[in-house]
């Protein structure tokens, strides 16, 4: 075990800083005391494990029997002896009753969250997050930016199938339901990135289902959100397309892929050529061209692509399954007008392995909505 | 002279009658067993393999060999088919079946149609479980909803997957009820219930459990059916259900469902701990009492799987307080197997060897349940990899590792071969170093903070050097079960004929002849202290333990047998 101990410490010890051997490094108000209950566990753990493998090995080697002695029976030793069997139940029977008093204290701080939090509203869905800030009207995703030194908490809830919010640094975890709200909240000490999972299996890439949470001091972070409340505002229409790659393309990552590889949803990759053109097939056999021509529902093209965000599951493209949650009211109209724009100019975006390029050369380019024709 | 001379009769039940249909349509409580036994291992090692995928998967960060749902997949199945086809059945139905009755001098359980009824129900079920495979199953053994009703969702497979779950529930449950019969009708004179092995003790408080708890996991998968196939709204928040529901009903019967699990395995190390110490138990009504405490308490605790599911705060303290009551009669049984080693004349061998691992791996497996039962840690802990560790040393380290001491124990009687001790002890030690690689990592990967279900995982959390060792161990583990199967075979081929009596057991199984004639016994066999070895001495010539004859033998005098 120290062996293995001292492998796993090196090489975590590069990757989290202010990790112990048992527990990672921590971040909010609460992970020292839950912390602090697991060391006690341990520490009762390993007096009783060392004592009974002591024993054991004690006894296994003192009272051998080699194979060539085949076994003489003792008959003295004792069958039973009730006062010591009374003791080795109370004396478990007392520390577990310790141990079950601190876990119930620890947990009833985590339960009650205090009234002065800030809140964010989470929206989880097959594979990503969606963090909503009320007193700002951001919305962020795959990012979560929280202040320091102020409780946050957040009210969650899920848009499909069981999730669970996971933030290893706080220690803080809890299911995000379909149909119903939960919560819980936490106060980071720390600023800096610490990651955020999906905790509870909820199909193809439950373990891609990640995102950050940022915490940023309180002056930071009031900039930050102030900063992203404006930000599809203030930005030039030339930027829209980079603006949609940076900012909002990872709350699509998980189904639609840029280099071409069908996920569960369709790439983006030559997905504005096949809408142009209308050459894509839906399940129920029809085209998008049957739906474009004069008069037609896509008459603009760019209609499809903002129908497909705000009623994904209206025309479903063959051999894909209607599984996409629609991102009414999560998005802002100039949100939609990027994500079209950024379909429209994704060439220019990507290189030819589908990563983005940074600083993409956008000069020239169209930068125009069917919308706003 | 010996007066139970045990040779090997030329007349078992191996050879009592031929032919293939003399196999699958026997009421022999053996071959039904041996039966039992051959499916199981044959699950033991489909199972196994989604298990080494999964392990191979994990390697490294971005996954080795599969893609996410071809993961998915995989571990549903390695934990389905472990469950419901070798775990839940290996113990009772394989083991249970073979030496429950002749434990009590019997002639067969109580209900032999029943019993073969119950196997072949079993077979339907677990070709419904592998039909299941390649329709895609991902949800999960525990089949949690809404995922598992949502066409969108699950890839398939969920309704025969269902449906394989509640037959095979229902051939469990028979099992169940026959047991509990042949208990308390067959029991000879002069074994009252405190005299009873304590295997079978703890094979009456699993099938009580299987009784009563089965029929809920059905009801639970029936509905599930039923709302996959017509849409009824129970579990799906979209119809105006609740998916929290589900797990309450799931839980319900799975946690005893563990319990189902881990008794039998803990009355064959109540065994195999005395006979192979050659000492009589310490403690016998403590460990008895402790497994119908534990078959009550299991019915109590359902809760604590949901302490982050969104379940009131109040219903987590009560469900964390009933469950630290379970930690109380598994810690007794623990002290007092060590007791029972204390002044003994320890055997080490193979069976004894795993015996003893059982007891480290229990005791691990049940001190890190401390953890978890504690709502603080639990919070934090739930749906990682430490969870995963943990169950993999109660299930996996305990459960199966009782079941493979216990073949180990009981194969001489079964083959009438004495299987290879070295090769034997070879195998355990390989397996222990493996199991601990494997799934002590996994406690570290937990505590850091890995979630669990994972087909590719952060490349710089710090979590792939654990990984690595967890599958290196996991490779080290199947060549020792292969090991394993290749001496067993071995021995039924080439082995030295085993004694009726080769460890110095004195419970019933042991007076008759290995392999045992079709009806068990050809003479009375003495009822008495189970444990009192001391009217057993070695016997050279036949290379077993006979009865001592300057003690009198209670078969050969039924009157007083009747007057104990």
């Amino acid at each position: 075990m120290s062996m293995l101990g001292m492998l796993a410490t090196t090489k975590l010890g590069e990757a989290t800083s202010g990790g112990g051997f048992w527990m990672p490094e921590s971040a909010s108000t609460v992970a020292p005391e839950i912390d602090g209950v697991f060391y006690f566990i341990n520490n009762i753990n390993y007096f009783f494990f060392a004592l009974c493998v002591a024993i054991l090995i004690w006894f296994a080697i003192r009272y051998h029997a080699k194979p060539s002695e085949h076994a003489t029976f003792t008959t003295d030793a004792p069958t039973h002896n009730t006062p010591l069997e009374l003791t080795w139940t109370a004396i478990p029977l007392l520390l577990v009753g310790v141990i079950f008093w601190l876990g119930m204290d620890g947990f009833l701080e985590l339960s009650e969250a205090p009234d002065d939090s800030y809140e964010v509203q989470v929206t989880a869905q097959k594979w990503s997050w969606t963090f909503q800030h009320p007193d700002f009207g951001v919305t962020e995703a795959a990012e979560l930016t929280v202040p320091l030194g102020r409780p946050v908490r957040l009210i969650m809830t899920s848009s499909d199938v069981l999730h669970s919010l996971f933030v290893p640094a706080f220690r803080v975890k809890n299911d995000v339901v379909p149909g119903r709200y939960t919560s819980l909240w936490f106060e980071a000490t720390k600023p800096g990135q610490y990651r955020l999972y999906c905790a509870e299996y909820c199909g193809k890439d439950h373990s891609k289902m990640l995102a950050v949470v940022n915490v940023l001091p309180e002056d930071e972070f009031q900039t930050r959100l102030g900063k992203l409340a404006r930000e599809y505002e203030d930005i030039a229409d030339q930027d829209l397309p980079e603006y949609a790659m940076v900012r909002l393309y990872n709350r699509c990552a998980s189904c639609h892929s840029l280099d071409g590889k069908s996920g569960t949803g369709p790439s983006f990759k030559g997905l504005w050529d096949r809408t142009k053109s209308g050459s894509t097939v839906f399940t129920d056999g029809s085209t998008l061209k049957d739906y474009m021509g004069p008069g037609g529902e896509f008459e603009v093209p760019e209609n499809y692509i903002r129908d497909s965000i705000l009623n994904p599951r209206h025309y479903i493209v063959q051999n894909y399954a209607a599984t996409m949650p629609t991102f009414k009211g999560q998005l802002k109209e100039r949100q939609i007008d990027a994500m079209v724009l950024m379909l429209k100019n994704l060439d220019r975006l990507i290189d030819e392995q589908g990563n983005p390029i940074e600083n993409p050369d956008l000069s020239g380019a169209d930068v125009s909505t069917g919308a706003q024709k | 002279m010996t007066i139970d001379r045990p040779t090997l009769a030329n007349d078992n039940y191996l050879t009592h009658t031929r032919g293939f249909l003399s196999w699958i349509l026997t009421l022999d409580h053996k071959r039904i067993g041996i039966m039992y036994l051959v499916s199981v291992l044959t699950c033991f090692l489909l199972g196994g393999l989604f298990a080494l995928l999964v392990r191979t998967q994990l390697l490294v960060p971005e996954g080795l060999i599969m893609d996410q749902d071809q993961y998915n997949q995989a571990f549903t199945l390695h934990g389905g088919i472990m469950v419901f086809l070798v775990i839940i059945p290996g113990i009772p139905a394989a083991l249970g079946n073979f030496v429950l009755p002749i434990m009590l001098g019997a002639k067969d359980v109580a209900f032999p149609r029943l019993n073969l009824f119950s196997y072949w129900l079993w077979i339907v079920g677990a070709v419904f479980l592998v039909i299941s495979i390649f329709a895609g199953l991902d949800t999960g053994w525990t089949f949690y909803t809404p995922y598992s009703i949502d066409d969108n969702s699950a890839m398939g497979g969920v309704i025969p997957a269902v449906t394989g779950a509640f037959l095979l529930g229902f051939a469990s449950i028979f099992t169940g009820m026959n047991f509990i019969v042949t208990i308390h009708r067959l029991r000879p004179d002069g074994m009252t219930w405190f005299r009873m092995p304590l295997f079978l003790w703890s094979l009456y408080a699993t099938a009580v459990i299987q009784v009563l708890a089965t029929p809920v996991l059905g009801i639970t998968l029936a509905l599930l059916a039923v709302e996959r196939a017509f849409g009824i709204g129970i579990f799906n928040p979209a119809l105006g259900g609740d998916p929290v529901l589900f797990q309450h009903f799931f839980w319900f019967y799975s946690h005893p469902a563990v319990y189902i699990m881990i008794l039998p395995a803990m009355g064959i190390i109540s065994e195999v701990i005395a006979v192979h110490s050659h000492r009589h138990i310490f403690g016998y009504s403590f460990i008895a009492w402790s497994s119908i405490a534990i078959a009550i308490f299991s019915f109590l605790v359902w809760g604590h799987h949901m302490f982050t599911s969104g379940q009131s705060p109040l219903m987590n303290v009560v469900f964390s307080f009933i469950t630290f009551s379970v930690a109380i009669p598994s810690a007794v049984k623990v002290f007092n197997w060590l007791a029972t080693m204390y002044k003994g004349a320890i055997s080490w061998n193979t069976t004894m060897l795993y015996g003893m691992g059982f007891i480290v791996l229990f005791l691990i497996g049940g001190l890190t349940g401390l953890y978890l039962g504690t709502i603080a840690t639990d919070i934090y802990l739930h749906d990682t990899y430490f969870v995963v560790a943990h169950f993999h040393y109660t299930m996996m380290g305990s459960a199966l590792i009782g079941f493979i001491c216990g073949l180990h124990h009981w194969w001489p009687k079964m083959t009438g071969k004495m299987f290879n001790e070295t090769a034997g002890r070879t195998a355990f030690v390989l397996f222990f170093i493996g199991y601990n690689l494997t799934f002590f990592t996994q406690f570290m990967l937990g505590s850091h903070g890995a979630p669990r279900r994972y087909a590719t995982y952060p490349a710089d959390a710090g979590f792939q050097t654990y990984q690595i060792i967890s599958t290196i161990g996991s490779y080290l583990m199947a060549i020792s079960f292969f090991m394993m199967a290749a001496y067993f075979l071995a021995s039924c081929f080439g082995g030295r004929r085993a004694a009726a009596n080769p460890w110095g057991g004195r419970s019933l199984e042991w007076q008759c002849s290995s392999p045992p004639p079709f009806d068990n016994f050809s003479e009375q066999p003495a009822v008495g202290d189970c444990y009192d070895f001391s009217v057993l001495r070695w016997d050279e010539a036949t290379g077993g333990y006979v009865w001592r004859e300057d003690v009198a033998h209670p078969g050969h005098d039924a009157e007083e047998v009747a007057h104990t």
